[in-house]
């Protein structure tokens, strides 16, 4: 009886270090529970990225085994006029297909948040393009940028020529940059519509009150409060804008003359087209660094404000 | 008695030898060739993968059905990918171990599957030959020049296609010419027609005379190819190692393809597209078009039914005829175990066996010899134009970076044509870039 109360009482000090206060048990809880998830992310996200990085450092075409040649295929892609155009093409394409959907986002969803006639269908009709698979959107545009298409046509109701639109390495990637600000807007809108949403009414009551007007109420009440729904929106159109693929793949294929050839497009095709999948992968991880360097930057820019 | 009963024995004897040999023979009528060797008799299974094209599909799985019915102990899965799609999906399965026993891909690929080590040169015994040249021998000179390797045999084209000119006949007689006597013989004479067929409104084309392709890097390699040896140049040297794209000839035939196409196109106004590459042709919108003898089906199911003629590729020097041919072939997976290379093997032989039913249903022309004289053939629309083309043809080139190559011509074509650029500088460009890839 002595010895089990000796051994009972020297068992609970020999845990007393491992017990858990209610906080840490609901940690710990947290984490068994997110486990499965963290797991998965770690597989199929994770191990992928450093797979990625390491054949960034070697020469590898599918089928011989990888040949280690370290940083080759970044000294090589810095030199490349083909690389470094696919990212010029890339960087045109985002800030001129990004900036516009910022503009006409929140002016959409600031139209929508109005009491407006059929606002649900208009919203509805809106949004479509958001629905319509990628590749759906590429092939109707591409007969609406034909010669005889629904674009020149109402370029020759003011009397205007005929542009080759998709055939012209001046005129393609603005084509293409007009189909991807077409199919963003809607999207952004949503998102800029929900933060709008969440802007108590007093706020602009009060203002109203002190003799603010629209522009005023704009600027002081609906800008400051937006902060967080438009660093939401800048951070996510950029990442999207950067990984834009399909629409180009479709329409022009890169061409004419590497004009729309854009640097997810150029990733592609050097893996699995001339089955370079070191120098693909180095591109990769260039676009990983660029669109994080951007990320970080527009996140500490924002915070910088909010700081002040 | 005895004499008479062993001299019936002999004659019964001698009677199923006979009717035994007329099954045998029966046997060999269905499969076209008795096979010297012995086929695995236990159950075997082979995958067999190839593009996307209706009529081809069609036929290869009366094919695979017919095959079965000979030898219920093979199963045949089929796997049918589009044709851009399938040179990537076989290298990648190729890569994990889950690649076909049949591979189908287009012959200037098979260089690179060859360097990897994955193709199984074709198996004599299967074939009935001795050697790769008795191999050879049943084609047109030049016609395994695409699977050919260090002397051996890996691929077998199930289509050469030529590069023939197409030519509306309706456009053609609107222009008060007639198909026959004024089709084009040289680029010239091309050049020399446009103004009486191209047709524009302001600034609108309606019609165009004559058009290169603009809708895949590969067919614009696959038209300078041709245009470059016409002028006595090459595009690659034969081993593919070196690229020759800033050459007097090159420089020569992207030239020509820049004046034709100022004089006789309009590249900026084309519906063609990579998976309907004749559109432009089978609209009526361009009265001239190159392509194989595959277009033949399409263009008779368009509103020009028959209504059109085909002429030989046109030349720089008619008296120094040059054409290009291209195909695809089927190809064997190295590392499948032995009975399934068997199989594999004589599948292929027995798909092969027929070429004038590949020409029937699916179009195809195989760079067989006799294929001429067959009936089917004979009914083809402009069978021996496209086969006489074939005969002064080389093949698409052959490099492990053909994407790549192809990419550089293309990007100097496009910006000659459509940026107005000075055809050596878009050429010095495209050298300094294939040197680059090469060297690689």
């Amino acid at each position: 009886m002595r010895l089990g109360a000796s051994v009972s009482t020297k068992s609970r000090s020999l845990w007393k270090p491992f017990r858990l206060n209610i906080a840490a048990k609901q940690a710990l809880f947290a984490y068994v529970i997110l486990l499965p998830t963290l797991a998965i992310i770690f597989i199929f996200r994770f191990l992928p990225m450093l797979q990625a990085f390491y054949i960034s450092l070697t020469e590898y075409d599918l089928i011989r085994p990888p040949r280690f040649i370290w940083f080759a295929n970044f000294i090589d892609l810095v030199q490349d006029p083909l690389f470094l155009n696919s990212a010029r093409v890339s960087i045109t394409y985002v800030v001129f297909s990004c900036a516009p959907v910022w503009v006409l986002s929140l002016a959409l969803a600031m139209l929508f948040d109005r009491e407006i006639r059929a606002k649900n269908f208009f919203r509805s009709a809106a949004f479509m393009p958001v629905v319509m698979p990628a590749v759906v959107n590429a092939v109707v545009w591409t007969f609406m940028y034909h010669q005889d298409g629904v674009v020149n046509t109402i370029l020759g109701w003011f009397g205007l020529d005929p542009i080759p639109w998709l055939r012209s390495s001046r005129w393609a990637l603005w084509a293409v940059i007009v189909i991807g600000i077409w199919r963003a807007t809607p999207y952004y809108m949503i998102i800029f519509l929900a933060g709008l949403q969440a802007i108590p009414q007093k706020y602009y009551e009060a203002a109203q009150i002190d003799g603010a007007n629209r522009w005023g109420q704009f600027r002081h009440i609906t800008l400051p409060l937006l902060k967080p729904t438009m660093l939401l929106v800048m951070v996510i159109s950029v990442i999207v804008a950067m990984k834009v693929f399909a629409v180009p793949l479709i329409m022009t294929g890169g061409g004419p003359a590497d004009s729309t050839r854009v640097l997810p497009l150029f990733i592609y095709q050097t893996a699995f087209e001339f089955f370079k999948m070191g120098r693909a992968a180095a591109m990769s991880v260039f676009l990983f660094a660029a669109v994080m360097i951007f990320t970080v930057f527009q996140i500490r820019l924002f915070s910088r404000g909010e700081d002040r | 008695m005895r004499l008479f009963t062993r001299f019936l024995v002999v004659i019964l004897l001698v009677s199923v030898t006979w009717i035994c040999g007329l099954a045998v023979g029966a046997g060999t009528a269905a499969e076209s060739a008795k096979p010297a060797f012995a086929l695995p008799t236990e159950n075997v299974t082979i995958e067999v993968w190839w593009h996307e094209y209706g009529p081809f599909t069609a036929y290869v799985k009366e094919l695979i059905e017919a095959y079965k019915k000979l030898h219920p102990n093979v199963t045949i899965n089929a796997t049918i990918a589009s044709s851009t799609d399938m040179n990537q999906k076989l290298t990648v399965a190729l890569a994990a171990g889950t690649g076909p026993d049949i591979m189908d891909a287009d012959a200037s690929y098979y260089v690179a599957y060859y360097s990897k080590g994955v193709l199984e040169p074709a198996n004599l015994d299967v074939f009935g030959v001795k050697s790769y040249q008795e191999l050879a021998a049943h084609y047109v000179p030049g016609g395994l020049a695409s699977g050919t390797f260090d002397g051996k045999i890996y691929t077998l084209p199930y289509q050469g296609n030529s590069m023939s000119l197409f030519i509306n006949n309706k456009l053609f007689a609107a222009a008060g010419l007639d198909p026959k006597k004024d089709a084009p013989k040289t680029w010239k004479d091309l050049v020399a027609l446009c103004p009486k067929i191209r047709k524009v409104e302001g600034k609108r084309t309606v019609q165009k005379a004559f058009e290169f392709p603009y809708h895949s890097p590969r067919w614009q390699l696959q038209d300078l190819q041709p245009l470059t040896e016409q002028f006595g140049g090459k595009i690659l040297s034969d081993d593919g190692k070196t690229a020759y794209l800033n050459s007097p000839e090159t420089l020569k035939a992207l030239t020509l393809w820049r004046d034709v196409t100022r004089a006789c196109g309009d590249p900026k106004n084309t519906k063609s597209t990579a998976s309907n590459p004749n559109q432009d042709f089978v609209d009526s919108f361009t009265a001239m078009w190159i392509t194989g003898p595959w277009a033949t089906p399409q263009v008779q199911a368009s509103p020009i039914k028959n209504d059109f003629t085909v002429v030989g590729l046109p030349q720089v020097d008619p008296s120094k005829p040059h054409t290009m041919v291209y195909g695809w072939a089927w190809g064997v997976n190295k590392n499948r175990p032995e009975k399934n290379k068997i199989v594999a093997w004589d599948f292929v032989r027995f798909m092969l066996s027929k070429p004038d039913e590949w020409l029937a249903k699916a179009g195809f022309v195989q760079p067989v010899k006799g294929v001429s004289e067959t009936e089917v053939a004979k009914k083809f629309p402009f069978f021996n134009v496209h086969m006489k083309d074939v005969q002064t043809a080389t093949w698409y080139i052959r490099s492990e970076n053909v994407n790549e190559i192809a990419q550089t011509v293309g990007r100097a074509v496009d910006s000659v044509v459509y940026d107005d650029a000075d055809p050596k500088t878009a050429l010095d460009a495209a050298q300094a870039a294939a040197e680059k890839i090469l060297k690689k």
